[in-house]
């Protein structure tokens, strides 16, 4: 009898301790990958090698506060990310409530539109190099072809076109994404609201302002979230593209980081700033669920 | 109502071409000889076809290489953040752990996907140099399984809480171990959102940039977007053989993704919109 009480409570802890030796690889390699990385980070961005040695110093962020460079690099990040996110919200909108409704050819439409959205960033970049060329891309020579002066749409080397162009780019790769999860959510919506709103005599505006947009407001929210979040950290298309020029008109943080660390080997300066950057997304994201759970 | 169908027809196929003609001009490119790539007006679809430039890629430069680096590196990484991840997953929806730390911890490994890449990218370069494992696959290797683990254990936390509990019970009672139980009953019902899951790696391992620019430099480690990205910032571009490892790049990702389009918004938002 004791032996096996023994048994059943030694089978009982095993079954206790099962779920933590399951997780525990997954926590061991993100302990090791994301966090110790994180603690890393945060020591070098205070610390400063000088003659007498390394000493630890606020040194980096004094230097990050009165840097215009990283002021302009945010300065263009934000309005990037406004700029493209508005696109790709308003377009992707549209494109879900044209195409919430049984026609013809659906699958065919929302299988087209998956290939910007999967192509590897890199290539996005090729892409639209090719497109951009003053000189034989297709999109000045189309323009061309119809009898528009192209002299002056340098693209990639206008400052101001250029800025339009890696927005422009942002909007042709996500703009599918928007719409296919403000698609799903449209869909997850029941039908009685709108026989409701079709009874009370509402019009189609106000059946959308009442019905459609407050029933699609997680949906909204969750890809706003995602969307922002990947937009302030763009970093592979524009690298491609533009390179932050010409000069330094579509710098973004993260590639004016990358400069500090791999072009002038300056890793705590990089490390400072890649913070700040760091604290920005952690205030947008929470300010977004917050929305998210204030509705739900 | 014929009209406002015209005008809806109208909209999705200028969508449609927006989305398609970018790329399709890209593919004439890498199949233009270089006078037709040149020529004043585009030339969309009457030139003479040749393979020269995927020949120049593939097999006079290194593309072949970078290509099976990148094959090797996403197929090893997607294994293992399959394996830890859904080892993870598994235990973080059967079992009620003390002071709701199933739920703190499924939390705050959705938080570190949320670090932007720059942020990790400085101190694992630090941390692999003093390893000596700057330009080895191993290094992406390690790298891109940290990186997928988060998004493997939150899709297959979905997919786990769609299987009911009643039925592993039954294999409980039946004299099965819980691991037992996991692999035998759990898992073939969830196979397919694993394969979704495993697809899902594998194309975000195939197209990952940044970490793998700032680990990998030399031609015997670096993968295809690294190849392909250090080609297009030297000063005399050469525009057919960048086309042709561009569409190379692309084509294995566009066959999955067709392949697995019903999970595709489930995966792209971490299973937060279940498509």
């Amino acid at each position: 009898m004791p032996r096996s009480r023994r048994f059943s409570s030694a089978l009982n802890r095993r079954e206790l301790l099962l779920p933590y030796l399951l997780v525990a690889p997954a926590l061991v390699v993100l302990l090791a990958l994301s966090i110790y990385p994180l603690l890393y980070s945060i020591t070098i961005s205070l610390q400063q090698e000088t003659p007498a040695g390394v000493v630890w110093t606020l040194g980096h962020f004094k230097r990050l506060a009165s840097d215009n460079f990283f002021r302009t690099a945010m300065v263009h990040t934000f309005v990037f990310a406004a700029a493209a996110l508005t696109c790709e919200f308003l377009l992707g909108l549209g494109l879900a409530l044209l195409l919430n409704q049984q026609i013809r050819g659906r699958g065919l439409f929302r299988a087209s539109l998956l290939v910007p959205m999967m192509l590897p960033t890199v290539v996005v970049g090729v892409v639209w190099r090719l497109m951009l060329n003053p000189n034989f891309g297709a999109i000045n020579g189309t323009l061309k072809q119809v009898g528009i002066n192209t002299e002056s749409l340098t693209w990639t080397a206008s400052p101001r076109l250029a800025f339009l162009a890696v927005i422009a780019v942002d909007v042709w790769q996500w703009t599918p994404f928007v719409f296919l999860v403000l698609l799903a959510g449209l869909q997850a919506i029941p039908q009685e609201p709108y026989e409701a709103a079709l009874i009370d005599g509402s019009s189609r505006w106000q059946t959308f302002r009442h019905v459609t947009l407050p029933l699609l407001k997680p949906a909204i929210l969750i890809v706003l979230l995602l969307r922002t979040m990947d937009l302030l950290r763009v970093f592979d298309q524009i690298f491609i593209l533009t390179e932050g020029g010409p000069g330094f008109a579509t710098e973004m943080i993260s590639l004016y980081i990358y400069r500090a660390a791999f072009r002038f080997f300056d890793f705590g300066y990089a490390a400072a700033m890649s913070f700040v950057l760091l604290a920005v997304t952690n205030v947008v994201s929470v300010v977004y669920i917050r929305l998210l759970q204030a509705k739900a | 109502m014929k009209r406002t169908r015209i005008f809806r027809t109208g909209w999705l196929v200028l969508a449609l071409v927006a989305a398609l003609a970018p790329v399709y001009w890209m593919l004439t490119i890498s199949l233009k000889t270089e006078v037709d790539q040149f020529a004043i007006p585009p030339k969309w679809f009457s030139f003479t076809p040749t393979l020269q430039h995927y020949t120049d890629a593939f097999v006079t430069r290194s593309f072949g290489q970078y290509l099976l680096t990148s094959a090797i590196v996403a197929v090893v990484s997607t294994f293992f953040a399959l394996l830890i991840g859904t080892l993870a997953a598994y235990a973080l929806t059967r079992f009620r752990l003390p002071w709701n730390l199933d739920h703190k911890l499924s939390l705050w490994i959705l938080s570190t996907r949320m670090f932007p890449a720059i942020v990790t990218a400085v101190p694992l370069f630090l941390m692999m140099r003093d390893l000596r494992l700057l330009n080895t696959k191993l290094a992406l290797i390690i790298v891109y399984t940290a990186f997928n683990l988060p998004f493997v254990v939150w899709m297959m936390r979905g997919f786990f809480a769609e299987v009911p509990r009643d039925l592993e019970e039954a294999a409980l009672v039946d004299g099965d171990s819980r691991l037992g139980a996991l692999v035998r009953v759990v898992l073939p019902l969830v196979s397919p959102g694993l394969a979704a899951t495993a697809v899902f790696c594998l194309i975000v391992s195939w197209n990952e940039f940044l970490f793998a620019l700032v680990l990998t430099q030399t031609d015997a480690a670096m993968t295809l977007p690294v190849g392909i990205a250090g080609r297009v910032t030297q000063y005399e571009i050469k525009w057919g053989v960048m086309s042709a490892a561009g569409v190379v790049a692309m084509m294995p990702i566009l066959v999955f993704a067709l392949a697995m389009q019903r999970y595709l918004v489930r995966g792209l938002s971490l299973g937060a919109v279940k498509g």
